[in-house]
């Protein structure tokens, strides 16, 4: 049976720099939601996102701020494993929704510097980690929790080459191509991300950037959690639309690798995009996986605050999900009035954060193309 | 467990095979057609790379004999991993000109998934009914090599028993301007990964076997640690993208060495994969091994280097 521990973690939201003060903001409530901080607001319907406030001017836009979430929280994960500086020869695995493809804007319309090595990531952690064993995957909403499957996957090789310890980061940050284009495909602009609501009006994108260190073992230090499992694959179906069957299977793949039942899952961390497609999708997925257990676990939806941090959502799940584990609380999904029909047995956390002692979480991440990863962590012993 | 390659497609101008590709490609040759191969339907809204990328999935699934009369692959459960790292870059700032010189209306909703860099995978597994494991390698000039391995580590994992690998880059403004006037190959590769006892158990040919893989700085040091992990001395060295300043000349003395021609461009992201049907096409031919395949020269954040051996001779019956 699978069981890495998780011995450091990391995060950067609009809502907070660093586990404990974003965890805390989430747990009050507090969205990072605000008018759009670096693009021109005239050309977008929409008029707000869930940025990172790093911008060393009011509406000018800098490159390379994905780069700088993600060493930070690179940063803050290694120093809480006690890593220390020098990552040479510990696999770093990213998972991206977008790359550098700001920077990419940015030198296209405005003529800042980029070549072909600042699209990834292993350039910039080369000079400030040494690391040299780093590997980008842009896999859409999905991708952090599909970089956590793949480091899970390297710590159980065997043989003189197989690691000890594995880092595992998502990133993202707003472009501005991917914000019109999510616009664009709404009916009316969406003006906050409400997940789950029937009076949702869409996504809203948002900037944030997660990391975790796993390990074989804990080596004498105490883990965060344990991950059990990590189950990825891909509809088939629909580059945009998701499928509940999909997603399901994902689900029921994660609790087997794991050997959980659905009664055994404490929390969710719903992916809850808000997005007209993804939640009913999601809840009917959910139902069918957990059967007679649906009204069992807490479940919570923090892109409510955070709004969409794209690839780094579901590692940016995991790590308030596992500290939700270790504090018996859970934020609220903010702005979560009336559940759609799907998800009506449902036990969300509205309102003020939940107390509880929990065991084990579920986290969520999907991406299009239908790109599904589903992970389940327990707590530490 | 090992890991062999049971089927392989390449589609560069002047290459639309693995032999033709390891004999060298043609220089001067047209652009490769996708409708000419794959038919028109479902092109329109894609971008090139993901209309190559079709190409290259239909003919490599065919190849390893996965491919059903359907069109559609034959069993569900394959996995996916495309390397590129300049897939959807035309996308991206076509929908910001749009933007920029209009507003958010004018733009297409058509471009929304093929503005996500991993459209070219999600594609070819939705087109061709591949429901395994679904992955976008973007990781620069060692990102072809590193998809190999991806698909190796998933198939020793026990997640999946065969990925479909890709390797594929667009040639088109955005690029040259990117890379300082020079083209990318508008073209790649792609080979079927199985788990030998997977293939051995349907029948397949072992067209190769893959050997050990290391990412680390700088292309002699991956050499070295290719070196110290036992694997045996190369018959050929496949060289990473051409440099001004090359790969040193004291690097592996007395080996073959071989490069995508300068003609075809800027393999990137799908040069490793080309690399590894480079070393099908020879062994298809009766050549031997093995062959180091290496991305990414000293210039670049890191190297990668992976091994690939001659199938073993059939059992006699």
């Amino acid at each position: 049976m699978l069981s890495r521990s998780i011995i450091g973690m990391g995060a950067v939201a609009s809502t907070g720099r660093g586990v404990r003060p974003l965890f805390d903001n989430l747990c009050r409530g507090r969205t990072g939601r605000a008018e759009l901080r670096g693009f021109d607001r005239t050309r977008f319907r929409a008029q707000h996102a869930y940025e990172v406030d790093d911008r060393p001017a009011e509406g000018r836009d800098v490159p390379a701020r994905a780069t700088a979430l993600l060493i930070d929280a690179i940063g803050q994960a290694a120093a809480d494993a006690g890593l220390g500086e020098d990552l040479s020869g510990v696999p770093i695995l990213i998972g991206t929704g977008l790359r550098e493809l700001r920077s990419l804007e940015l030198w296209w319309r405005e003529g800042t510097d980029l070549d072909d090595t600042g699209l990834h990531f292993g350039t910039a952690l080369r000079e400030r980690f040494n690391a040299d064993v780093t590997h980008t995957f842009s896999n859409a909403c999905s991708a952090s929790l599909y970089a956590l499957a793949l480091g899970s996957d390297l710590l159980a090789e065997e043989g003189d080459h197989a690691p000890g310890t594995v880092v595992v980061a998502g990133v993202d940050v707003l472009t501005e191509s991917m914000y019109g284009l999510l616009e664009r495909v709404h009916p009316a602009p969406p003006d906050r991300v409400r997940p789950f609501d029937r009076d949702r009006t869409g996504v809203l994108m948002g900037d944030g950037a997660a990391a975790v260190v796993l390990s074989r073992d804990a080596g004498g230090r105490r883990a965060h959690a344990r991950l059990r499992s990590v189950a990825v694959n891909c509809d088939a179906f629909h580059v945009t639309a998701p499928s509940p069957e999909g997603i399901a299977k994902a689900m029921r793949t994660a609790y087997d690798m794991a050997g959980v039942k659905p009664k055994d899952i404490d929390l969710v961390m719903l992916h809850g995009t808000g997005t007209l497609l993804n939640d009913e999708a999601e809840a009917t997925a959910m139902a069918d996986a957990l059967g007679d257990a649906a009204n069992g676990p807490l479940m919570t939806a923090i892109k409510s605050m955070t709004g969409h941090t794209s690839g780094a959502s579901g590692l940016m799940g995991l790590v308030m999900g596992v500290t939700s584990l270790n504090e018996g609380r859970v934020p609220p999904t903010v702005g979560l009035e009336q559940p759609v029909e799907e998800a009506a047995e449902f036990r969300f956390v509205t309102g003020d954060a939940a107390s509880a002692s929990m065991n084990v979480a579920q986290l969520n991440a999907f991406g299009f193309g239908g790109i599904n990863a589903v992970a389940i962590v327990e707590a530490a012993p | 467990m090992s890991v062999v390659i049971s089927g392989v497609s390449v589609l560069i101008p002047g290459a639309d095979g693995a032999k033709a590709l390891a004999a060298g490609p043609e220089p001067g040759a047209g652009p490769v057609e996708p409708a000419a191969l794959v038919g028109k339907k479902g092109l329109r809204y894609k971008d090139r790379a993901t209309q190559l990328g079709y190409c290259l999935t239909s003919a490599a699934l065919a190849d390893a004999g996965l491919l059903g009369e359907d069109a559609m692959a034959v069993g569900g459960d394959i996995g996916v991993v495309v390397s590129s790292n300049y897939g959807n870059l035309d996308t991206v700032v076509r929908a910001l000109d749009t933007l920029r010189e209009g507003t958010v209306t004018a733009t297409s909703p058509m471009d929304l998934p093929n503005a996500s860099s991993n459209v070219i995978a999600s594609s070819a597994a939705i087109r061709y009914g591949l429901r395994g494991p679904n992955l976008m390698v973007c990781n620069g000039a060692t990102s072809g090599l590193d998809a190999v391995n991806w698909a190796v580590t998933m198939i020793t994992a026990g997640r999946v028993d065969r990925v479909l690998v890709v390797g594929v880059e667009p040639d088109n403004d955005v690029v040259r301007r990117l890379l300082g006037g020079r083209h990318a190959v508008d073209g790649g590769a792609a080979v079927v990964l199985e788990d030998a006892g997977a293939a051995r158990a349907r029948g397949a040919t072992v067209r190769a076997v893959l050997g050990r893989y290391v990412r680390t700085a700088g292309v002699g040091a991956v050499l070295e640690r290719l070196a110290a992990s036992g694997a045996p001395a190369p018959a050929r060295w496949q060289l990473p993208d051409a440099t001004p300043a090359g790969v040193g000349a004291d690097l592996l003395p007395g080996v073959e060495r071989a490069a995508l021609p300068e003609h075809s461009g800027r393999g990137s992201g799908a040069l490793g994969v080309l690399q590894c049907a480079t070393a099908v096409g020879l062994f298809d031919e009766g050549g031997w091994g093995p062959v180091f395949a290496v991305c990414g020269t000293d210039e670049d954040d890191a190297s990668a280097g992976l091994v690939l051996l001659a199938p073993p001779a059939p059992e006699a019956v």
